[in-house]
Order: structure tokens, then C-alpha cells, then sequence
């Protein structure tokens, strides 16, 4: 049986073993606690809280002390130390707030101070206090839930006492508030002190109701007095600035001793009393002359102000007031027609910075600005649109001197501005159109591409209907000016047209043009021929229009030899019908010259009294004075240099019948044929500009003789 | 049979020239045209060793019938050169002291001396010269003549005339041949131009 071998084998060491058995008994009487194990401990932490309180040496080691309260834990004794700790704090407590009610301090800031101290000691002594007893407060307190943890029960111990001797918090909180107002009345006072006492205040769950309500209160009464007093005493600017000052130190306020949550309530009752109580007052006081000056720091401030009391609407509403009313003063006010525009220009460019400066380039101000001014600019019939079409004429005929190109660009843009507010843009186009049709015709813009360009801004402004008709000008003038070169380069220009006199014609299309009445008026020969000349050619290209002549729009260029010396005059044409007159005779009558004219009655007088009484006076009167009479008579004051083409005329008309003449021979035949007395140097002068113009040429062999070139 | 020959030669020494004379010309034309332009008539002064402002640029330029100043075209530079047999700058460069005893003949420098006139007119439709250019183009046309001095003095001095145009420009040629350097047989009442009789009173009131 060898399997059964090692069984045997262990049975066999059996008998050597003498067996130890390790016996736990129980112990024989249950191991108790000292009986006077508890009142032993407790006297020792007694008199430990005790020293604690009494600020003395303890006399025992912290260590032992934890240990006492971790044994009496252990030994389910925690509810009954509990008790007897909280009792020894409640009594120490009671004490103190009563030693503080009996207080004699002289004075707010004393008796804050002993407030202050005592609350200090409260904190550090229940800090110790709860480092001895932290056992107690992590297991004891953990588990039972109704119990507070120690601080908390000392916080509550001290509030209950404050509460109960109601004068020490009043004092506490009446201090404080003092201590406040004389801060707002420029004092410097403790502010370490009253940030402490109100973090107590916070810390006892006193703030909010104790100490908050009141102090709004307070706030609340202290600024409406300031602000009563304040708005009827200074000016508004002033008052704006001490408002942000306040609101300011308002805010320092919160950060250095109130609480956060007192901001937002304090700031609305500064804001309340401050600014919202007397918005109106102030925008019906100061808010003109701010803008009437200029005041952009002001008026930047009175922005945000207003916005802090959603006072913006009324702000709003108020500019477009004052833009309205002083527009209209402006535009009312006929003697200032002259300069409206350019002041307008300026108003505008004002506002346009106080709105970008001041008013945060608010988009429903910059609306208001633009609402108020098509407001007022159309409270006046007609006269601001003819006006900005002035403005805009005197630009493109050049403005003033020595502006430059991009100068004259931006004015006529802002001039353009203003144009957008006008409703009446017929009346606007009626006159832009009537000074573009006399810049045309009289040559009198100063770039074409400046005059192009305002075309395409008023058609990108109004529409191309709008620019149709004075786009047809413009083609106008070009076809014009083409059909004139063609005249002068054809064959009827040499042979048909009078000497001495260049002449252009402009074609206006009816109905793009403004409509100019017609007026009657004898030409001078030389120019009548030159009409026909011209609407033969003209008919002969363009079959079946009908040319009609305005007489009236017409001017000429004449050279006078004044005494002082050679002019060149700019006249109308009914000028030159008169002057030319004066050509064969040196005085005339009324009745005489408008019998050679045929010029209507009163347009005669017109153009009479301008050449006659102007400041440039080609032509005397007789007898002198500022109405032309029918008895009156004219004089020539100067000689016409008309006689030029006369002296012209006459060389040709020579050259003409005689085709090759010598000069000698020339200058006897003049002399012969022409009533005046001329010079020699005069006639060669005049031959020269012929040969210049190939009327005539020298020979070539002979340098002697004038050939007549056909 | 001969003949035939012979004309076949005579051809290819034409064209042979030509093949030059359109060498010479495609070393200094535009690579932007038919022509030698500013640049081109620049360097082309240089191989020749002359001045461009110099006379004998402006007597070439007469020789070659230029148009335009500061322009050769192909045509007036190719046959212009043939016609002096200048087929190569050589020939050219040699050519340039003959031309100077050209003009100096009268009948030539009639042709020259108008021709300096409307080499100065750039523009289109331009028919007078500023007084300026009046005053050099005298000094390059005519440098040895004797009221020379006196005339672009007085020129400079007036401020009646700013321009000079072709009429008074020919007179102030034939002036130059006629009237002597004292001015004793000038006539007033002839027909001079109004600004010779201007020049004449002021040579006598600057004697």
C-alpha cells in the first residue's frame, strides 16, 4: 500500500508535538472609562476655551487639547462637549457685545474701531478655538445635520447678541454711513475700516437688510439734494462733468468697501437723481448752446450721460429740433442768399463732426441730421435748389482762384449732399440747366471733364431721365463745333464769308435747352451775311430742319482802342448791333438807333443802359443820368477797331481785281480807298495777317509784289 | 546679246547697293518702326563722329529731305544715301565736308534755309516757331552772317513778337542777302515786313 505511505508518515509525527494554543480570552470585567474621565477632560478644554477667550497662555500643548477632544469623540461624548463649548461661547460672546453697548466712545470712528476689534478677536479666537476642536467639527458636525460647524455657530452666536442689543448695530451701521457721506463730501476718511465692518455686516448675513436699504436711502436723498441745488447754480457743461465725476467715485466706492452687489443699485440711484431727474431740464437748457459752440467734449459727455438713462430718443429728437430751427434761421434770412450755400456747407460739415465725435457716430443721430436738414431746406420754395445750382455753376466756371482740381471736386460733392435734401429737383434741374446752357455757350467751364463728371453724378443721383436733356447739350455743342470746323475747311468759307470776322454757331436741339424767347433784331451786314452763309450750308447737309436764330443769346468779341489803349470787349450781341452802328457815325439819338436796330423797345433801353452807364462805358449819354430817355443822345467814347477789317476788306476787294499788285502800288490804292488816316505800319500789319491767313502770298521772284491767292 | 548682259550687271550693282545702304539703315532703325527714330539718329551721330546739334546734322537731314525732326524714314534715309552713293558709314562720314559746300551755294541754301524752317515745326497744324527756336535755328543755318549778331540780340530784347512765322522768316533770309551790314540801303516803304522795319530802327538806335 505505498500509496497510503506519507499518510502514515504524518500520523506518526503526532505524538512528538506538545501543541501550544494560542487561547484569546476575553477580559474578565469589561475595561472601563475612569468615571471621572469626562468632567477631567472637559475642565481642561474648558479652561483652555477659557484662556482662549481671555487671550492668555493656554496650559496645556494644542496637541494634547486635539487628542482630549478626539477621545471624548471617540467615547460618544461629542453631543455633550458640543453643548458645553457652545455655551462657553454664547457666554463670552454675550459679554463682549455688552461691554460694546456700554461703550462711551466720543465718537463714530472710535466707537467703529472698538466694533472692529471686537469682531477681529471673534474671527481669530473661534479660528483657534476650532483648530482645538477640529475633531468635533469633521466627525460630530459632519454627521448630525442640524449642528453648525463651529465658525458658523460663532458667526451665529455674534449676530444673535448684535441683533438683541439693537443700539451697537445701529451705531455700527449709522457710523458707516456717516463715514460715507463725509467721503462724498470730500473728506478722506478709514476706508480699510469701513471695508472691514461692512464685510462683518456681509459676514453675518446683516448686509442686504441692515445695511444696504439704508444706505441707498441715504445715497438717494444726499444726491437729490446735490442735484437741486447743483442744476440751478451752474451751467449745464459743468453740470455734466461733476454728474460723470460722481458716478465715478461711485464706482471707486463699490470697489474699495461695498459689496458687488450694491453697484448696479447704487449706480441707478445716482444715475436716478442725478441725470434722469433732470434730462429735461438740461436738453432744454444746455443742450442748444453746446452745439450753437461747438462743444464736442460737452456734447461727447452729455452722449454717454444720456445713454446710461436711455435719455438717447430725447437727445436725438432735441439735435433734429436744433438743426431744424437754425437751418430755417439760415435759409429764412434773405440777406444771407448770398453766402447760404457755402454756410450750409459749413453747418453741415459741423454736425457731420459732432456727430462722428461726439454722438459715437450713432447711425439714428446721422439719420436725424439728415432728416432735420430735409426738413428745413424745403421750408423754402425754390430759392435753396436755385441757389445750390449757383453754387455748383460758380464751381464749374472755375469757383474761386487758384483752387485746385480735387478741390473744386469735393465742393461740388458736398454741394451735391446738400442737392439729395432738396425735394423740389425739378426746380434744381430747371436752373443747374439754365447756368450749364450759358457755360456752353459762352465757353465759360472751366474742365470739361469736371462738368462730365457732375452730369454722371446727377444721373447716378436722379436717373438717367433726369440728365437726358442736358446729356443732349453737351452732344449739342459738339455736333457744333464739328459742323463749324467743316464750315471753315470747305470752299465756301474763303469765297462767301466776310472778311475779318470769325463767327461760331451753336445748334441747340428744342426742347434740351431751355426755352429763350425769340428777339428781333437788325445784324450788321457782315454778320447777316454770315448767317446766310452759314444756314445755307448748314440746310444743305441737314435737309429739312428748321434753323431759328436766337439773337439774344449771342456775344461777340470786340477790340476798342480805349484812351488808355486796346480792350477787347465781351458784349451780347444787341451790344454789338449798337456799337457797330457807331462805326460810320460818332452820335446818334434814341429814335435813330432803334430804327437801325429794330431791337424791341424795352430790350433796346436795357442794352442802351449797359453800355452807356456800366463801369466800363463804351458810349456817353446826353443828358447823364441812369434811365434812357427817348430824347437822349449817344456818343462813341472810343474808337471801334472794327476798322481793322475794313482796312482788310479793302486789300482784298484791290487784290481781288487786280491779282498781282506791288506793294508800293497796294499802299497808294488804300490810301486812295479807305476815309480814314492810317499808317504805313498799320497797313503792313494788316498784310501781313493776310498773307498769314494766305490771302495773299510774295512773289517769289519778287519779293516786291503781293500775288492774290483765289 | 552684250547689251543684255551688261544691264544684268548694271542691275545687280544697284541692288547690290541698295543691300547696303538697307544694311546701314536696319543698324540704327526703331525696333518699333519703319524709321530711324531719336535714339537711332543719336548713335548714328556718334559712328559719325559729328555732334547731333551740329550743322552738319541738320544739312544731312536737308540732304535726306527728313520730315520730322529726329526721324529718318526708310524711304528718305535709303534713297537720300543713294543719292550721295554713300552706301556704308565710310562713304557717308566722307560725303558729310561736300555737303557743307553745297549749301553755301545760293541757290541751295535757299532750299536749306526753308527747309530748317518747317524741320522745326513738330505739330500737326503748326505754322509759326517760337522765338527761341528762331533765334538757334539762325545761328545753325546761318553762323557767319553779319546782321546775324545784332538780329537774335534784337529778338531777345523785344516783347512784341513771340513767334516767328514763315513769311518773316524767308524776308529775314533775303534781308540777309540784300541789305547791307550798316543797313544804309534799307527801304522802310518797301515791302518788308513790319518786324525788319522794327529791326532796322533798332540797329540804328544801338549804334
Amino acid at each position: 500500500m505505498p500509496p497510503l505511505q506519507p499518510v502514515g508518515n504524518r500520523s506518526q509525527t503526532k505524538p512528538q508535538g506538545s501543541s501550544k494554543k494560542l487561547v484569546i480570552k476575553p477580559l474578565k470585567s469589561k475595561p472601563s472609562l475612569p468615571a471621572d474621565f469626562e468632567i477631567k477632560t472637559w475642565t481642561r478644554l474648558q479652561d483652555a476655551v477659557q484662556a482662549v477667550h481671555a487671550q492668555t497662555p493656554v496650559a496645556c500643548s494644542l496637541e494634547e487639547l486635539y487628542r482630549a477632544v478626539e477621545d471624548m469623540c471617540l467615547h460618544k461624548m461629542a453631543d455633550r462637549l458640543y453643548a458645553g463649548l457652545q455655551q462657553a461661547c454664547d457666554q463670552h460672546t454675550k459679554a463682549q457685545i455688552e461691554k460694546l453697548a456700554g461703550s462711551q466712545a466720543a465718537d463714530e470712528v472710535l466707537f467703529l474701531r472698538q466694533m472692529h476689534g471686537c469682531w477681529e478677536e471673534h474671527t481669530s479666537q473661534m479660528l483657534t478655538i476650532r483648530s482645538i476642536f477640529l475633531y468635533l467639527d469633521r466627525s460630530y458636525v459632519l454627521s448630525a445635520s442640524s449642528v453648525r460647524s463651529l465658525y458658523e455657530m460663532g458667526l451665529q452666536q455674534f449676530r444673535t447678541h448684535l441683533v438683541h442689543h439693537a443700539e451697537v448695530l445701529r451705531k455700527t451701521i449709522a457710523g458707516a454711513n456717516q463715514l460715507i457721506e463725509a467721503e462724498r463730501q470730500g473728506e478722506s476718511v478709514d476706508r480699510q475700516l469701513l471695508a472691514h465692518l461692512l464685510r462683518m455686516t456681509s459676514a453675518l448675513g446683516l448686509y442686504d437688510d441692515s445695511f444696504q436699504a439704508g444706505f441707498l436711502e441715504h445715497t438717494h436723498l444726499f444726491y437729490r439734494a446735490e442735484s437741486q441745488r447743483l442744476i440751478q447754480e451752474v451751467e449745464v457743461a459743468s453740470y455734466l462733468e461733476h454728474c460723470e465725476r460722481r458716478i465715478q467715485e461711485e464706482y471707486e466706492r463699490c470697489q474699495h468697501y461695498l459689496e458687488p452687489s450694491t453697484r448696479r443699485h447704487l449706480i441707478k440711484v445716482v444715475e436716478q437723481q442725478l441725470l434722469e431727474a433732470h434730462m429735461a431740464a438740461l436738453l432744454n437748457r444746455g443742450f442748444d448752446g453746446l452745439m450753437a459752440e461747438q462743444r464736442t467734449q460737452d456734447l461727447a459727455r452729455f452722449y454717454t450721460l444720456a445713454a446710461r438713462v436711455q435719455a438717447l430718443p430725447a437727445l436725438k429728437l432735441r439735435l433734429k429740433d436744433y438743426i431744424r430751427t437754425s437751418g430755417l434761421a439760415l435759409i429764412m434770412d434773405e440777406e444771407k442768399d448770398k453766402d447760404m450755400v457755402q454756410l450750409l456747407l459749413e453747418m453741415k460739415s459741423n454736425l457731420d463732426d459732432i456727430v462722428q465725435q461726439a454722438f459715437q457716430k450713432n447711425e439714428g443721430f446721422a439719420n436725424a441730421l439728415k432728416e432735420a436738414f430735409e426738413n428745413f431746406i424745403n421750408q423754402r420754395q425754390n430759392k435753396p435748389a436755385e441757389l445750390i445750382a449757383k453754387f455748383m455753376d460758380a464751381q464749374l466756371k472755375g469757383g474761386s482762384k487758384g483752387q485746385s482740381d480735387e478741390q473744386m471736386e469735393t465742393d461740388l460733392d458736398k454741394a451735391l449732399m446738400l442737392f439729395r435734401y432738396i425735394s423740389g429737383k425739378d426746380v434744381f434741374e430747371a436752373f443747374y440747366k439754365k447756368d450749364l446752357a450759358k457755360r456752353l455757350l459762352l465757353g465759360r467751364s472751366a474742365s470739361v471733364d469736371a462738368e462730365k463728371n457732375m452730369i454722371t453724378k446727377l444721373k447716378q443721383e436722379c436717373g438717367a431721365q433726369f440728365t437726358n436733356k442736358l446729356e443732349g447739350m453737351f452732344k449739342d455743342i459738339d455736333l457744333s463745333r464739328d459742323i463749324m470746323v467743316s464750315l471753315k475747311q470747305s470752299s465756301v468759307a474763303k469765297s462767301k464769308f466776310p472778311l475779318g470776322i470769325d463767327m461760331n454757331v451753336s445748334i441747340l436741339t428744342s426742347g434740351f435747352w431751355p426755352s429763350y424767347p425769340i428777339q428781333e433784331g437788325t445784324l450788321p451786314a457782315e454778320l447777316n451775311d454770315y448767317q446766310a452763309v452759314f444756314r445755307d450750308f448748314y440746310l444743305s447737309k441737314h435737309s429739312g430742319r428748321r434753323l431759328v436764330w436766337h439773337n439774344s443769346l449771342g456775344t461777340c468779341v470786340l477790340k476798342v482802342q480805349f484812351r488808355k489803349g486796346l480792350k477787347e470787349l465781351q458784349v451780347s450781341l444787341f451790344q454789338t448791333i449798337i456799337l457797330m452802328l457807331f462805326n460810320d457815325t460818332a452820335e446818334m439819338s434814341f429814335s435813330d438807333i432803334k430804327a437801325a436796330t429794330g431791337i424791341e423797345d424795352r430790350e433796346l433801353r436795357r442794352t442802351l443802359q449797359s453800355l452807356a452807364c456800366g463801369k466800363l462805358r463804351p458810349i456817353n449819354k446826353a443828358p447823364k443820368g441812369r434811365d434812357v430817355d427817348d430824347n437822349d443822345v449817344f456818343f462813341l467814347q472810343c474808337r471801334l477797331l472794327d476798322r481793322q477789317y475794313q482796312i482788310d476788306a479793302a486789300i482784298v476787294r484791290i487784290m481781288k481785281t487786280r491779282k498781282t499788285l506791288s506793294h508800293k502800288l497796294l499802299v497808294n490804292e488804300l490810301v486812295v480807298q479807305l476815309k480814314f488816316p492810317i499808317k504805313g505800319a498799320d497797313l503792313k500789319k494788316r498784310i501781313e495777317s493776310l498773307i498769314d491767313r494766305e490771302y495773299l502770298e510774295r512773289d517769289r521772284d519778287n519779293a516786291q509784289v503781293y500775288n492774290y491767292l483765289a | 546679246m552684250l547689251r543684255k548682259v551688261r544691264k544684268t550687271t548694271s542691275r545687280s550693282a544697284v541692288t547690290k547697293d541698295d543691300n547696303k545702304v538697307e544694311a546701314m539703315f536696319q543698324g540704327y532703325q526703331d525696333p518699333s518702326g519703319d524709321t530711324i527714330g531719336p535714339e537711332g539718329v543719336e548713335r548714328l551721330c556718334q559712328d559719325l563722329g559729328v555732334d547731333p546739334a551740329d550743322r552738319k546734322v541738320l544739312i544731312l537731314a536737308w540732304k535726306l529731305g527728313a520730315q520730322r525732326m529726329g526721324y529718318f524714314s526708310r524711304a528718305e534715309f535709303c534713297s537720300g544715301c543713294r543719292d550721295m552713293k554713300a552706301t556704308d558709314l565710310t562713304k557717308l562720314r566722307a560725303a558729310l565736308p561736300g555737303l557743307e559746300d553745297e549749301v553755301a551755294m545760293p541757290s541751295a541754301f535757299q532750299s536749306f534755309f526753308q527747309f530748317a524752317f518747317r524741320f522745326c515745326l513738330t505739330e500737326p497744324r503748326q505754322k509759326i516757331i517760337d522765338v527761341d527756336t528762331a533765334v538757334q535755328m539762325l545761328q545753325l543755318t546761318m553762323p557767319h552772317e553779319a546782321h546775324l549778331p545784332g538780329f537774335t540780340q534784337f529778338l531777345q530784347d523785344q516783347t512784341e513778337y513771340k513767334s516767328i512765322n514763315q513769311d518773316q522768316w524767308t524776308s529775314f533770309g533775303r534781308f540777309a542777302q540784300e541789305i547791307r551790314p550798316d543797313c544804309s540801303n534799307y527801304d522802310e516803304s518797301q515791302a518788308w515786313p513790319l518786324i525788319l522795319d522794327n529791326f532796322v530802327e533798332w540797329c540804328l538806335n544801338h549804334k
